[in-house]
């Protein structure tokens, strides 16, 4: 171990141009670079910081459209399920009713014949009795009845003269 | 032990090897950190930027472990120039070394006789060990410029005026009073604090890579057998290299740390 001061002069000199050298060619052009760099990673983040916002928010919208679509196609399914359900108790009843009217109707058509029928077979009843009884008197008024006819007649103008 | 190479340039000792080894150092460095910001880019940076960027991170690490960023951002290339050029130092000594040895007196270089290998050098050595016929003298010309303690304490002695310099500047009030506290009775011991401070910075850096390159040598005069400890010690040399720079780098801070940082608002 010497000491030698003029070593140590050239060692401050050395370090010291060492210094400015690196500090001018190497060292700022070194930090620039790592300064844009971080201004870059930043910029990025945020980049990506409202890209992710922005993706949840459209999310949250798509989410919504969703929920509304299902509840209009749930909307339209009740509505058509009413309506379908109304339709069908509306036939019934239209068909209820005109059964009832075409029943009606039968039963009165039925009565009307019936009553015509009653109606004709009376007039063919009395005639054919008429008929029937003159055909019976015909045959039954003999000589015997005849007499016993006559004599009642006869008694009955007898008596009453 | 070797020699240095010192020559006498116009009433100056002069130290071939140290100005050798300090100009190869720094011309390393340079080509190193050229090499790193050749192709900047901010998007695809190579291997050697990154690496350099990872540095530079590293070093932004020590000062904001150590003060505010904000006022300590100013200090990254000096972090990192320290680093770099003691972490280079330590390591080129590593490798190989060039030792020349002479038997005689009198040899030259630039027109100027080695001092350390002159007459006067021959006799001493005689003087104290009168039995060895013919002394030799082995000068050594390549080296870790921070195994030499001329070197450190420069370094040491640049980081200490920087940092006794901010402090009278920019803290004034709070930097003379931290030598009267807590009590005016302290004054000398802090006062010897501050060098001894300023001793050990440079001490430290330079024991230990001197330490490592006299181990290495003693290892290569153990021939053969000194082959499995000289690749674990060589190993274990780059390790001490790389913590030395760091430790040197990371005390720079802590020192400037102390200066510029107004410690008055903790008490």
């Amino acid at each position: 171990m010497k000491i030698e001061w003029t070593s140590t002069v050239f060692t401050l000199v050395a370090f010291i141009i060492l210094y400015v050298l690196l500090n001018k060619y190497a060292f700022k052009p070194l930090f620039s670079i790592m300064e844009k760099r971080k201004e870059l990673v930043l910029g990025q983040m945020q980049d990506a910081e409202e890209n992710r916002k922005q993706a949840s928010q459209l999310l949250e919208d798509q989410k919504a459209a969703l929920q509304a679509a299902r509840k209009d196609a749930y909307d339209i399914i009740e509505q058509a399920k009413t309506t379908g359900s109304k339709q069908a108790d509306e036939l019934i009843a239209t068909a209820k009713s005109e059964s009832n009217r075409l029943k009606e109707e039968a039963v009165r058509d039925i009565e009307s014949e019936k009553n015509k029928a009653v109606a004709a077979l009376r007039s063919q009843v009395s005639g054919m009795s008429v008929m029937i009884a003159s055909k019976i008197i015909e045959k039954q008024i003999d000589e015997k009845s005849q007499e016993q006819l006559v004599a009642e007649y006869l008694k009955e103008v007898g008596d009453k003269a | 032990m070797h020699e240095a190479p010192i020559i006498k340039l116009g009433g100056f000792n002069i130290d071939i090897s140290i100005v050798t080894m300090l100009i190869v150092t720094c011309v390393v460095v340079f080509i190193l950190a050229r090499l790193a910001v050749r192709n900047l880019s901010v998007e695809n940076p190579g291997k050697l930027q990154n690496f350099m960027e990872w540095a530079v991170e590293f070093v932004q690490g020590m000062i904001s472990s150590t003060m505010d960023f904000k006022k300590g951002k100013v200090f990254v290339s000096l972090g990192m120039t320290l680093m770099m050029f003691i972490l280079v130092g330590n390591l080129l000594g590593l490798p190989f070394g060039i030792v020349t040895e002479y038997s005689e007196p009198g040899h030259k270089i630039f027109g100027q006789e080695i001092t350390t290998v002159n007459a006067a050098a021959f006799e001493a050595i005689h003087e104290k060990k009168p039995d060895v016929e013919h002394p030799h003298i082995g000068v050594a010309w390549w080296k870790s410029p921070t195994a030499d303690v001329n070197v450190t304490m420069g370094l040491a002695f640049l980081i200490f005026c920087i940092v006794h310099f901010l402090g009278m500047t920019r803290n004034t009030k709070a930097y003379f009073k931290s030598y009267i506290e807590p009590f005016p009775v302290f004054f000398p011991i802090k006062f010897i604090e501050v060098f001894s401070n300023l001793l050990t910075h440079g001490m430290r850096l330079y024991g230990n890579i001197f330490a490592g390159e006299v181990l290495i040598s003693v290892l290569l005069g153990a021939g053969v057998f000194g082959i499995p400890g000289l690749i674990i010690w060589q190993g274990f040399s780059i390790f001490v290299g790389c913590i030395q720079a760091f430790v040197f780098t990371m005390l720079t801070m802590v020192y400037i740390s102390h200066a510029v940082e107004d410690h008055s608002a903790e008490h």
